[in-house]
């Protein structure tokens, strides 16, 4: 069971501005309002390959659940652990190839995987047309991958333990359906996403409208200012 | 940068972020950044150091190496496939 959305955007300004934006996307929720769900971005490695001239990053965000609630409340609790309102682990990989003019990022979550796996996949590029890096157009492309793999587990816990599961949930998946589960589950947060991208596409345009006006430094001050804000 | 995970690696954290925000646009964007160019990795060591201890705690370091190992040949493919699709912009 899979569930696939594709978008396609173009930001007017140039690569190398567009690629700043996505590591500064969730510095402030001052700079960025759209990014108030995240509650802490982290870097677990960054490198730069010696023979291809790519950075290489890796992150870590904690995002309060996107699990839409629609879906916690298909699931019966003996599976969320009524985890409804829990935070979720994004791993966030890129890799930015500057002379080549592109970027490749990938989020997915790390936790409730069992119930619903989303991947998140970007395609920066600089336009091969006018390839000066100062040309004011970026165009990327996503896509999102949506997985259930729900009634796959049940399915299997099915086998084992037929008659154990009967009188635990069997029932209750013997009148859905796993497959109608799934499917619900995939669309539920296939809407959800679609409307998250427009947001986080928002942000993005904010942070890049920064940069346009007060360029790095003056994205750092106005981040350093909203911190001291936060610890008075 | 938004807060770390773990409070008590915020300090590092920040100061990591900036010499890296600071290192990426003013070096690796202008075609300067070589992977000798390591002025911000004492400090990544220093924050690392601090981070991977929250991530065992969690055991978020597990969470991470699962997904990683089950994504290695998809991220094979991913980037194969990327690197024809430019090729065919390209050509």
């Amino acid at each position: 069971m899979v569930l696939t959305h594709t978008t396609n955007h173009a930001y007017s300004h140039p690569f190398p501005t567009v690629t700043l934006a996505f590591f500064l996307r969730y510095c402030s929720p001052q700079l960025n309002p759209f990014a108030s769900h995240v509650l802490s971005t982290d870097t677990i490695s960054s490198h730069v390959d010696p023979a291809t001239g790519r950075l290489h990053t890796t992150r870590i965000h904690l995002k309060k659940s996107r699990m839409p609630p629609a879906v916690m409340k298909l699931l019966p609790t003996s599976l969320t652990g009524g985890a409804a309102d829990k935070a979720s682990y994004i791993l966030e990989t890129s890799v930015v190839d500057i002379r080549e003019g592109w970027m490749a990022t990938e989020s997915r979550n790390l936790n409730f995987v069992g119930v619903l796996s989303v991947v998140e996949r970007q395609l920066y590029t600089a336009p091969v047309s006018t390839p000066t890096p100062t040309a004011a157009r970026t165009d990327v492309e996503t896509k999102v991958v949506f997985r259930s793999r729900l009634g796959e587990r049940i399915r299997d816990r099915l086998g084992q333990h037929a008659a154990a599961a009967q009188q635990e949930g069997g029932g209750w998946f013997a009148r859905l359906g796993a497959h109608g589960i799934q499917r619900s589950i995939e669309r539920l947060a296939s809407t959800k996403t679609v409307d998250q991208l427009g947001k986080s596409r928002e942000g993005m345009h904010m942070i890049l409208e920064r940069l346009r006006h007060t360029g790095l430094l003056g994205v750092l001050e106005q981040r350093k200012r909203a911190r001291a804000m936060e610890a008075m | 940068m938004s807060q770390s995970l773990a409070k008590q690696c915020n300090e590092v954290k920040e100061r990591y972020d900036t010499c890296f925000l600071k290192w990426y646009s003013e070096k690796y964007l202008r075609g300067t950044g070589s992977a000798e160019d390591n002025e911000c990795s004492t400090l990544f060591k220093e924050y690392s150091k601090c981070l991977q201890v929250a991530l065992k705690e969690r055991g978020i370091d597990k969470l991470v190496e699962d997904a990683r190992e089950d994504n290695k040949d998809n991220d094979a493919a991913f980037l194969g496939r990327k690197k024809c699709e430019l090729f065919q912009v390209a050509s």
